[in-house]
């Protein structure tokens, strides 16, 4: 293949990748602070997108006041999934909250499927327009918002965690919590803004990759297993590795795709296998000595 | 009134007469043995995966995988190979159990989410691959595959089914229990309560963690290659992630870590949906959700807690 198609292909990769990283993000940052591995934040976003469908084509709301709701949404929903399910739950084991989370993607794609229906229907593209090119490169108007945003909420996440006193919190949580207590920080509402941010940012995931695929109950399942991916592949515990994880997974797979497109889907997932038996600490984790 | 083992001995033959007396109860409506069938084949994986998590504390993400190993293994051995229906069955279950193995190694290294992860993607990548061979019928799916044959005897029947799977459901449950009060079963416990007081007992972790693989993938193997010939028809997509969520529901609603919980969670899992039926099916899937949620808040042990509640009420 030529290089033009190659710098293509891998454009193309990254803006997958990108959405890969949104949700991957979402998900390091609730389980690094919470310790919940949130099996329930692609359906979240599903959900909160088939209220902006209909706030877009019912109600006619304009896109930059939906992308504000959406992103409202998801934090409105991750405030009640913290105070009224997880806080109650808090101190017990890893399966019972990784079930905890799977019962909530249920609900919602349950939901989904009754209030909607499960027919697929075409979600409007952000932007319209004839795709750019610049040189070799052509890019759709949409890619270019996705690599955007994911850019932007990049920034944000790491002023929010690095710059900020709640930031801070967070982050002196994920290392120790009972430390962090102690030193009177007030670790529930720190759990409700970090469950805030992470569902928000499920809902704009969502948002910006639906018009790719359609509308349907189940259509983030894959996108969540490529972001589980890319948070292996970047070591669990740290949002920067969720971020490069899910770009490498997008652009890897989309190169993979064009060569052999039979094996797009199952080349990444045995290749996180692989990275999880040799690299438990993936790209970018702390290396870890063996716990029992 | 009466003693407390004539109360249970009664309690116990009432059971197993009400399940004998089923199909006749049901003569004039043969679909609901059919889905009893069904619960029946969805309990048996189940049990596996509850072997898997209930027992051995290893959470697996991607057990349909198992059930697709072993119905494909069968289906094709008969279908292409024109191989014996029983020797197929256990093919299928060898296969499932080989798979296990394979699947089961990560397990050694892994724990936690991260486990969930690399068995969520083995098992989506199983699925994906059968979608891919031409063997296995790829994405048409197999069709057609021939129906139960018992030696001379043809299982037709959705009645003759039901009283087929009843025996082997309650053999594999049997066995389940005996290996679960064995040596061995003691030690798969004392892993999953904790790996380092194991080892320090002599207890050989790595090794108890592989059988408890194997012997659920083996079970859940056993459940496909019966699923294969009752059915007829398998299609890769309906092993997929979640397929393998769908029997993880089904163990954690029935009861992690009991033996009953499986049959409850199955058929919770394969009734629900036809009771309220109609449009309102997809509700069906948020009163999973709830359901799921609502044991792991509420009912550590699912609806088996509420049975075994029930019981000591009643002083059975």
């Amino acid at each position: 293949m030529n290089s033009s198609i190659l710098l293509n292909l891998t454009l193309r990769g990254l803006t997958t990748g990108a959405v890969y990283a949104l949700v991957g993000m979402g998900i390091v940052l609730i389980l690094q602070t919470t310790n919940v591995m949130n099996f329930a934040q692609g359906d979240t976003g599903m959900f909160i997108t088939y209220l902006a469908f209909f706030m877009i084509t019912t109600a006619k709301v304009p896109y930059s006041l939906v992308l504000i709701l959406v992103i409202a949404a998801g934090a409105v929903i991750g405030l009640l999934v913290e105070r009224f399910l997880m806080r109650s739950v808090r101190s017990r084991s890893h399966l019972s909250l990784i079930m905890l989370t799977l019962g909530l993607s249920l609900v919602f794609q349950g939901l989904a499927a009754f209030l909607f229906n499960t027919e697929p229907r075409l979600f409007p593209p952000l932007v319209t327009g004839d795709p750019v090119q610049v040189g070799p490169v052509v890019l759709s108007r949409q890619d270019i918002v996705v690599l955007l945003a994911t850019l932007v909420v990049f920034g944000i996440l790491y002023l929010f965690l690095y710059r900020t006193k709640q930031g801070t919190a967070a982050r002196s949580i994920s290392q120790d919590e009972y430390a962090a207590r102690v030193l009177g920080i007030p670790t529930p509402s720190i759990y409700m803004l970090v469950w805030a941010i992470g569902s928000a940012l499920a809902g704009l995931a969502a948002l910006l990759i639906v018009p790719r695929f359609s509308l349907e109950p189940s259509f983030m399942g894959l996108i969540q297993v490529k972001a589980f991916s890319a948070i292996v592949l970047g070591g669990m515990d740290s949002v920067f590795g969720a971020a490069v994880g899910g770009l490498i997974i997008g652009v890897v797979e989309n190169l993979v795709a064009y060569q052999f497109p039979a094996i797009k889907d199952s080349f990444m997932l045995i290749v996180v296998v692989i990275v999880l038996l040799v690299l438990p600490q993936g790209l970018f984790g702390k290396r870890q000595q063996r716990r029992f | 009134m009466f003693s407390p083992e004539k109360k249970r001995l009664t309690a116990n033959a009432v059971l197993v007469l009400l399940v004998l007396v089923m199909p006749l109860v049901f003569w004039t409506k043969p679909s609901v043995i059919g889905y009893l069938n069904i619960a029946m084949l969805y309990a048996l994986a189940t049990q596996g995966l509850n072997l898997l998590m209930g027992y051995g504390g290893l959470v697996s993400l991607g057990h349909a995988a198992f059930m697709a190993i072993g119905g494909y293994t069968a289906a094709v051995l008969v279908m292409t190979y024109h191989v014996n229906m029983f020797l197929a069955i256990l093919a299928g279950v060898a296969g499932a159990g080989v798979f296990g193995l394979v699947i089961g190694f990560p397990s050694l290294r892994l724990s936690g989410f991260y486990l969930a992860v690399a068995t969520m993607a083995l098992g989506s990548s199983t699925a994906d691959v059968i979608k891919r061979l031409s063997i296995t019928g790829g994405d048409y799916g197999l069709a057609n595959i021939p129906s139960l044959r018992l030696g001379p005897w043809t299982l037709a029947s959705d009645a003759s089914r039901y009283y087929f799977f009843v025996v082997v459901l309650a053999l594999v449950f049997l066995g389940v229990r005996n290996f679960l009060n064995s040596r061995s079963g003691r030690a798969v416990r004392a892993v999953r309560d904790s790996e380092m007081t194991a080892a320090a007992i002599g207890i050989n972790v790595a090794a108890y963690k592989l059988i408890t693989f194997v012997f659920a993938a083996c079970i859940a193997g056993l459940s496909g290659a019966l699923y294969a010939f009752t059915i007829s028809y398998l299609h890769p997509s309906n092993f997929g992630l979640t397929f393998s969520i769908g029997l993880l529901s089904m163990s954690i609603i029935g009861g992690l870590g009991t033996i009953i919980g499986p049959i409850l969670g199955a058929l919770f899992w394969v009734m629900l949906p036809l009771i309220i039926g109609g449009k309102l099916t997809y509700l069906a899937t948020v009163i999973f959700g709830l359901s799921i949620m609502g044991s792991v808040v509420f009912l550590p042990k699912g609806l088996s807690e509420l049975v075994t509640r029930v019981q000591s009420r009643l002083k059975l």
